[in-house]
């Protein structure tokens, strides 16, 4: 152990020898100033485009800020988000918004995972199989909402067509009508969008682990069970938890498929917290919309810190 | 050294341009103002917010004719796709950058206007020898009330499509003219062991408007027509007695003539209901006649259309809905961009545009067209000819509130339609809410 931090220090040692003094902070001083000169672009760019819109949008928060009357914005201070919070529909989008997360990460994760260990073997074709099994991704997910929404209709879709021949059901389901149903829906077309992204990840990942172990494991007579929980799970662990965050991320601020399904119905049964935003900016209520825009990222800032924290003490 | 400072310059020089790109917006987008400051000769850039292909294939080859008739002038068409145009405009106009002329529709002039984004045309519609070719219902709109912010291009006006052999079969005479009479007829009709349903009920997105054409049909002797959300005596028309009867009615179309999935269905879902055979009525715009006439399902015998349909007294009020083409305020070329709008609006190409889109024309002589003589076309010659039994009716579409107003009605619906809400509650809850607004208004 102490040999491995003598090597580290080795180079920043032989770098203070080879410039003494004056010297080394001027040379620092240069390739800061050069790097800092190359660097400004992305800056600027980062800070006009992407920061400064984010100010924007956070201070609208606090204005009564309506695009269909710019006439008189008025500061309004915490109110937007005290008509957020008191709002009837507010505690519905908060459980719909979990349960659309929940619902459709858990089963993504697992099928991507199952997907992933299938494609890991070669076999005849594997490379059309996977371009078959990444493409939804490629697809946006409006027309994948679309897609479904058509799919999913009572009188006119395939879905219920095949079960009525099948002999599941004898009656058209009215599947987006029906507020214990339709949020079923849209988290089933979330699972068939979001599965492939869990398995590219994973394949990947899978593929970084060496056959030499997983072999010397087999040979100590470790079964494909043991090998995947003992080994390849631990060796990804880091890309599996990675992957969830970030899907949580999307996850939670992706409105497409809703909206384009159900549009947030019936009667609000399937708004998460993203779809009830995008109504509010279509009222023009950009003080409102901005409101639950800071909700989902402070929400989203703890959720990241919690899981970052978790992430540190299990990897250790 | 040298080839720090070099680096260091040429960095700092980078950041200088970029920041003065997104300083100068509309200097590279506005065609406006750069290519006409640069030859003499003028861009325009125009906006659609109705985009389709068709549509706009059509606007193009009538902005090739307006650029042949007005040398130097070139035009370019921006079509945003339709979910993202009126944000898109919005932005755009909020930013002042380089729009020269915009689809303006009834629901935009209001707030648009308010915020002096639009050029009031009044001044240059004085000297403009089109005018007097619009019919009356156009020219009032072109006129505006306290401004003329944009031309129409044409209406669209609602009557009603329905199976003339589901009709036949079921036993009538001829189609519904009232509401009630769709009700029975369509209650008849209902067959959902066949896959074969009376009425397309509108249950999603902007299921409100049906509701209200509804209402105002049962008010109609008491109805004021400027403001065809109140009544004359200013009490708003959710609260009259007569609504309660009609909303009934209406609701009973669901529950007796309708699949229970049309909670959910919006105009997708009702056009294709209609025009797959499985659905005996559909209230809609003429802009639907093109897409039934491409039926592979429906032969031209099968289906027609019938005027709107007439409350207990015997009238109906027609709810004009009127989109058209405007100036905005920030334009650089005010006289060109006044020239195009006029161009669009004049007797040829307002014409081929009514007709390639299924709209209601704005020239009077586009009537006597046998374009409109024929067809499904007839019902709505009919309702023009007879303004007293189909009346035209304005609705408060330009208010501040009305996308707020689309969303919260079209949710109260879904929960009658569900049962968590019931009708009373329903009109209750309307009456609150417009006459909440109209006071906070003053």
């Amino acid at each position: 152990m102490t040999t491995v931090t003598a090597d580290r220090r080795r180079p920043a040692a032989r770098a203070g020898g080879a410039f003494p003094g004056g010297r080394q902070s001027a040379f620092g001083r240069r390739h800061a100033l050069t790097i800092l000169a190359f660097l400004a672009p992305a800056i600027v760019f980062v800070c006009w485009f992407t920061y400064y819109p984010m100010l924007q949008g956070a201070r609208m928060a606090f204005l009564d800020w309506n695009l269909w009357d710019l006439t008189s914005t008025p500061f309004v201070g915490f109110g937007n988000f005290t008509t957020v919070i008191n709002d009837p529909v507010f505690p519905t989008v908060v459980a719909n918004s979990v349960l659309w997360v929940v619902g459709s990460l858990v089963p993504q994760f697992l099928i991507g995972f199952a997907i992933a260990l299938g494609l890991r073997k070669r076999f005849r074709f594997r490379g059309v199989y996977q371009a078959l099994v990444f493409f939804p991704w490629a697809v946006s997910g409006f027309l994948i909402g679309l897609l479904f929404r058509w799919m999913f209709n009572a009188e006119f879709g395939v879905i219920n067509d095949l079960l009525m021949k099948v002999g599941v059901i004898d009656a058209p389901v009215p599947w987006l009508a029906d507020p214990s149903l339709a949020m079923l829906s849209v988290i089933v077309a979330n699972i068939w969008y979001g599965v492939t992204f869990f398995a590219i990840m994973i394949l990947a990942a899978l593929q970084s682990v060496p056959d030499e172990i997983l072999e010397a494991a087999s040979l100590d007579g470790a079964g494909k069970a043991r090998q995947l929980f003992s080994i390849i799970i631990p060796y990804i662990s880091i890309t599996l938890y990675l992957t969830v965050l970030l899907r949580v991320i999307w996850i939670f601020n992706f409105p497409d498929i809703i909206y384009a399904m159900t549009g947030g119905g019936p009667a609000n049964q399937t708004h998460i917290i993203t779809t009830w935003m995008i109504n509010y900016t279509q009222q023009g209520n950009y003080g409102l919309a901005s409101a639950i825009g800071l909700f989902v990222v402070a929400f989203l800032f703890v959720f990241c810190a919690f899981y970052l924290v978790a992430m540190r003490r299990s990897s250790r | 050294m040298k080839s720090t400072r070099l680096t260091i310059a040429a960095g700092a020089g980078a950041a200088a341009l970029l920041v003065l790109a997104a300083c100068s917006g509309d200097s590279g987008t506005g065609g406006s103002s750069s290519t006409g400051a640069e030859g003499g000769d003028v861009t325009l850039q125009m906006v659609e917010s109705l985009t389709n292909p068709a549509r706009t294939e059509l606007i193009r080859r009538l902005l090739d004719d307006f650029e042949s008739e007005n040398p130097g002038v070139t035009v370019e068409l921006v079509s945003p796709p339709t979910e993202q145009a009126d944000r898109t405009i919005q932005q755009m106009l909020q930013s002042g950058s380089g729009v020269d002329v915009l689809e303006v529709r009834d629901i935009t002039v209001g707030p648009f206007s308010n915020n002096g984004w639009l050029y009031d045309l009044s001044d240059d519609l004085a000297d403009w020898d089109g005018l007097d070719a619009l019919t009356e219902n156009a020219r009032a709109v072109a006129e505006g009330d306290g401004g003329s912010y944009f031309l129409p291009y044409g209406f669209y006006g609602l009557s009603l499509f329905y199976r003339t052999d589901l009709v036949e079969q079921a036993g009538f005479d001829g189609p519904p003219e009232s509401w009630q009479d769709l009700l029975e007829q369509a209650t008849a009709i209902q067959d959902p062991a066949n896959n074969t349903y009376g009425y397309a009920f509108r249950g999603g997105q902007n299921a409100n408007s049906n509701v209200v054409v509804a209402i105002e049909a049962y008010v109609i002797d008491e109805l004021d027509t400027e403001n065809a959300f109140l009544m004359e005596d200013g009490s708003t028309i959710f609260a009259a007695d007569e609504a309660q009867e009609a909303v009934d009615d209406y609701f009973a179309l669901f529950e007796q003539a309708s699949p229970p999935s049309a909670v959910s269905w919006g105009y997708p879902e009702m056009v294709e209901g209609f025009t797959n055979g499985s659905t005996a009525f559909l209230l809609q715009d003429p802009e639907v006649i093109a897409t039934v006439q491409e039926s592979t399902t429906l032969t031209d015998e099968q289906w027609d259309t019938a005027p709107l349909l007439v409350g207990p007294t015997g009238k109906a009020a027609q709810p004009l809905a009127v989109a058209g083409w405007g100036v905005t305020e920030a334009s650089e070329h005010k006289a060109e961009a006044v020239a195009l709008v006029e161009f669009l609006a004049s007797e040829g190409p307002a014409t081929e545009f009514a007709q390639a889109n299924s709209l209601v024309p704005i020239i009077a002589s586009a009537a006597d067209d046998e374009f409109y003589a024929e067809g499904p076309w007839t019902s709505y010659v009919t309702m023009t000819e007879n303004p007293d039994t189909y009346v035209n009716v304005s609705q408060p579409r330009g208010v501040s509130w009305w996308t707020e107003w689309i969303q919260k009605s079209d949710q109260e619906i879904q929960n009658v339609l569900l049962g968590n809400m019931t009708t009373a509650e329903l009109l209750e809850s309307w009456d609150t809410f417009w006459t909440e607004k109209y006071a906070a208004e003053g």
